[in-house]
């Protein structure tokens, strides 16, 4: 008996020592649908993989550049691609925590753009990169969504009616830190969306939008992890939250809920992909963000999540080619990148808020405090 | 022969008995040594060390005055009233131009957490003063960017100005140093950390007391019930032990959320309303709650393994010589358990004040305890001074607790069985 414990310990021991050997090229992400979109969308289909000469092992993490930061500075790097925000692209660059890449000989689009050109204004005023290190990947947004079943009479239909809890009474759900809240409240406050980050960087804006956030106080429940809002909403426990809209697509498309959206004031945030400074398979990596970043793949991702491609000939290729979800459904009309739903955006500078993040942060975490 | 050779008493090979016990004794010494040594490595490298740095990072402030050691010094001289001078222009140009552009990104982050704006000012500023090839600087700076024009920039480099620091101490309660060092409060809307750590301390002590009333006649049915109930319910207070932190959290969102099982059941037995269903979760209710049952093992383990050492006799003798039965157990029984209650306590306690996971899912507004602004400052801002500054008071927090008691209870007093 003893005998055989043993010999499936080592067993084990063994699996675990061949497993890492064997996994070469380490991808970071969010994990969830995102994660599995982007496995299916160019992990599965990229030519080391399908030949089997390489293994991607997928791992998870929580955002920031903690951990990037301490491989970096401790000298062992065993992350090679990680998926990350707009503002730990450009801290990361800056930090020099992150491989600068040159783009000049990836895919050009099927219209003669080159890489570059073919991802549009991105909410910096010009297009194109937010940094040298990021390579394009999605755009992901906050958006407000309701159950339809909650409002049997008149419906909201824009940002304001989220703020107006005479009109459509009942608790809202808001995550806990301050992005796209406030952009919200400004939008809700009359200002027009292309307006936004305008007025709230300018004197006052921040409290303008605070100012308008007072109507909320005693509504609202806090959410933290990116499936608590469905939940939420799903459960009654609020009659509208802001959500990640994938999450909400996601559950619409593939699970048959039943959820509307308010697009207006929408809050357009990037997500994009870099190598950590001294990745051990750095040139293997440059490979690999090439081909997920092709037109191709970005179509290909969008069968399994409603994130937005960052680049227009992704967009083409859908479509042209809808019904275009996995399981046959159209996903345009869950698509928070469509020119008319542009048009209401907000798209977040992450140049201004990395400035005003902490102190943001604290405002917003004071202001939670009092809402009881 | 002299004296002091007939003096020696010889081994038989010859060598003094002294110099051979001693050698003895040396390699005993080393083996033992050898013994402990992979441990007091592990010691230091995984506790000792880690706590120092965080100690020095929590006061290091050397990084920027590498970057920007001139500009800094004629900070000093400068009156803080008007714009600097051109010379202080003049130098911060030259400073930026030359910077090592790690070494000033490093620095912008920091320069940011005095004053929201330096990150992208100062990144701006390496890209475009490349273009500016001679002064005066002052009015090229301003054109690049006007906040070089603003007053308010300049005076927040006084805060960073010396190499050590106890600014990131003071923003932990809320405070700051102004442009002239002299402590301030910081502006009413950003002040958080007092009311987090009132916050945090409340919850931890709120849960310790819970985990006490229920964990106490837990421990005490555990250990005089008969084997057989006995060890059935040893399971009963283990489960949870096995079970994964995240499924408990989860599963007391589905209990007490609104239209959760607990608020239904009572609906349901007409106790409450519909419409008057109770927020138990997502606020304090819900955070206390949820740690209190996650971290009842670590109060009932203690204290059942104190009062299972306890001899019966102590309290038939008491109740045989007259005493009420809850005077026995308060005078008689109780006072034998404080050891167990003083190991519960303290574990319950250090592991409540730096809980993370929990309060987040289940807490709400409520639920960002000072392990939550840990985390965020270790990975969103990057303000690992900060961060240091708030584990190093969490760790002060400790000692006097563990002070306080080793002077009121004696630390010898304390027991896991």
């Amino acid at each position: 008996m003893f005998k055989l414990i043993k010999i499936a310990f080592l067993g084990a021991i063994g699996m675990v020592f061949a497993a890492t050997a064997y996994a070469d090229f380490t991808f970071v992400s969010w994990g969830g649908a995102y994660t599995m979109s982007q496995q299916k969308g160019y992990i599965d289909t990229w030519g080391p993989v399908k030949d089997g000469s390489t293994k991607v092992s997928v791992e998870n993490y929580n955002g920031g550049l903690g951990e990037v930061k301490a491989q970096v500075e401790s000298g062992n790097v065993t992350w090679d691609v990680v998926d990350i925000l707009p503002v730990d692209a450009i801290n990361g660059c800056d930090e020099g925590l992150l491989e600068e890449l040159d783009f000049s000989s990836w895919e050009k689009a099927p219209n003669g753009d080159s890489f570059l050109d073919s991802i549009p204004e991105n909410g910096t005023g010009v297009s194109g990169t937010i940094s040298p290190c990021a390579a394009p990947q999605i755009w992901w947004t906050y958006v407000v969504i309701f159950d339809p079943k909650a409002f049997p009479g008149k419906k909201p239909k824009r940002m304001k009616d989220f703020f107006d809890v005479e009109k459509f009474p009942g608790k809202r759900g808001v995550h806990t830190w301050p992005q796209a809240i406030l952009e919200m409240a400004l939008v809700a406050d009359g200002v027009k969306p292309n307006k936004v980050n305008k007025i709230l960087q300018s004197t006052g804006g921040t409290d303008r939008a605070f100012a308008k956030l007072e109507e909320l106080k005693g509504h609202v429940v806090h959410w933290s992890a990116g499936a608590q809002p469905l939940e939420l909403v799903s459960s009654g426990e609020v009659v509208m939250s802001i959500v990640y809209n994938g999450r909400a697509g996601a559950a619409i498309l593939s699970e048959g809920a039943s959820f509307d959206y308010i697009w207006e004031g929408q809050v357009l945030d990037g997500d994009w992909v870099a190598i950590p400074k001294g990745s051990k398979n750095k040139a293997e990596a440059i490979e690999f963000l090439k081909h997920a970043t092709t037109c191709a793949s970005q179509a290909e991702q969008a069968k399994y999540i409603t994130y937005g491609p960052m680049r227009s000939c992704g967009n083409d290729i859908i479509k042209k080619n809808e019904p275009w979800f996995h399981n046959g459904i159209a996903v345009l009309p869950h698509m928070p990148t469509t020119k008319k739903r542009m048009k209401k955006s907000v798209v977040t500078d992450p140049v201004w808020w990395a400035d005003h993040n902490a102190e943001l942060k604290e405002q917003w975490a004071a202001w939670m405090a009092g809402n009881k | 022969m002299n004296q002091a050779a007939k003096a020696e008493i010889l081994t038989t090979d010859g060598i003094p008995l002294k110099v051979s016990l001693r050698r003895a004794e040396r390699i005993n010494k080393f083996r033992a040594f050898a013994l402990v040594l992979p441990l007091t490595l592990f010691i230091i490298i995984t506790f000792v060390i880690p706590i120092i740095a965080m100690l020095t990072r929590s006061v290091d402030d050397k990084q920027i005055n590498t970057v920007f050691p001139k500009t800094f010094e004629l900070y000093k001289q400068w009156d803080r009233k008007e714009l600097p001078t051109e010379e202080m222009y003049a130098t911060m140009f030259g400073e930026i131009v030359n910077a090592d552009k790690r070494a000033i990104g490093k620095a912008s982050t920091r320069m940011n957490y005095s004053k929201s704006g330096w990150k992208s000012l100062i990144k701006k500023s390496k890209r475009k003063f490349k273009k500016i090839k001679e002064g005066p600087y002052k009015e090229q700076m301003i054109a690049v960017d006007k906040r070089w024009g603003e007053i308010g920039f300049w005076k927040a480099l006084g805060e960073m100005a010396d190499p050590i620091t106890f600014g990131y101490f003071l923003n932990a309660v809320d405070l700051k140093y102004d442009s002239n060092k002299e402590i301030i409060r910081q502006p009413e809307n950003r002040r958080i950390y007092n009311y987090t750590w009132y916050k945090t301390v409340k919850i931890s002590v709120l849960v310790t007391l819970f985990c006490l009333i229920l964990g106490y006649p837990i421990a005490y049915l555990l250990a005089t019930l008969p084997l057989k109930y006995s060890n059935l319910l040893m399971i009963f207070v283990l489960l949870p032990f096995w079970t994964s932190l995240l499924v408990r959290t989860v599963s007391w969102i589905i209990i007490l959320m609104k239209k959760g099982v607990f608020n239904s059941i009572l609906v349901w037995a007409g106790i409450i309303a519909d419409e008057n269903r109770m927020q138990l979760i997502y606020n304090e209710t819900g955070t206390l709650i949820a740690m209190t049952q996650i971290l009842l093992p670590f109060m009932v383990l203690p204290l059942y393994a104190v009062m299972k050492t306890i001899s019966p006799t102590y309290m038939r003798a008491a109740l045989n010589l007259g005493a009420h039965p809850m005077h026995a157990f308060y005078r008689i029984y109780m006072p034998q358990t404080v050891p167990g209650i003083s190991a519960g306590g303290l574990l319950v306690f250090v592991l409540a004040i730096g809980y993370f996971i929990t309060p987040e899912l289940v807490g709400g507004a409520d639920g960002q305890l000072i392990g939550h602004w840990i985390a965020y400052h270790l990975k969103s801002t990057l303000n690992w001074g900060l961060c240091a500054a708030l584990g190093t008071i969490l760790l002060v927090v400790m000692l006097a607790l563990y002070w306080v008691y080793n002077k009121v209870v004696g630390i010898e007093n304390i027991k896991l069985g």
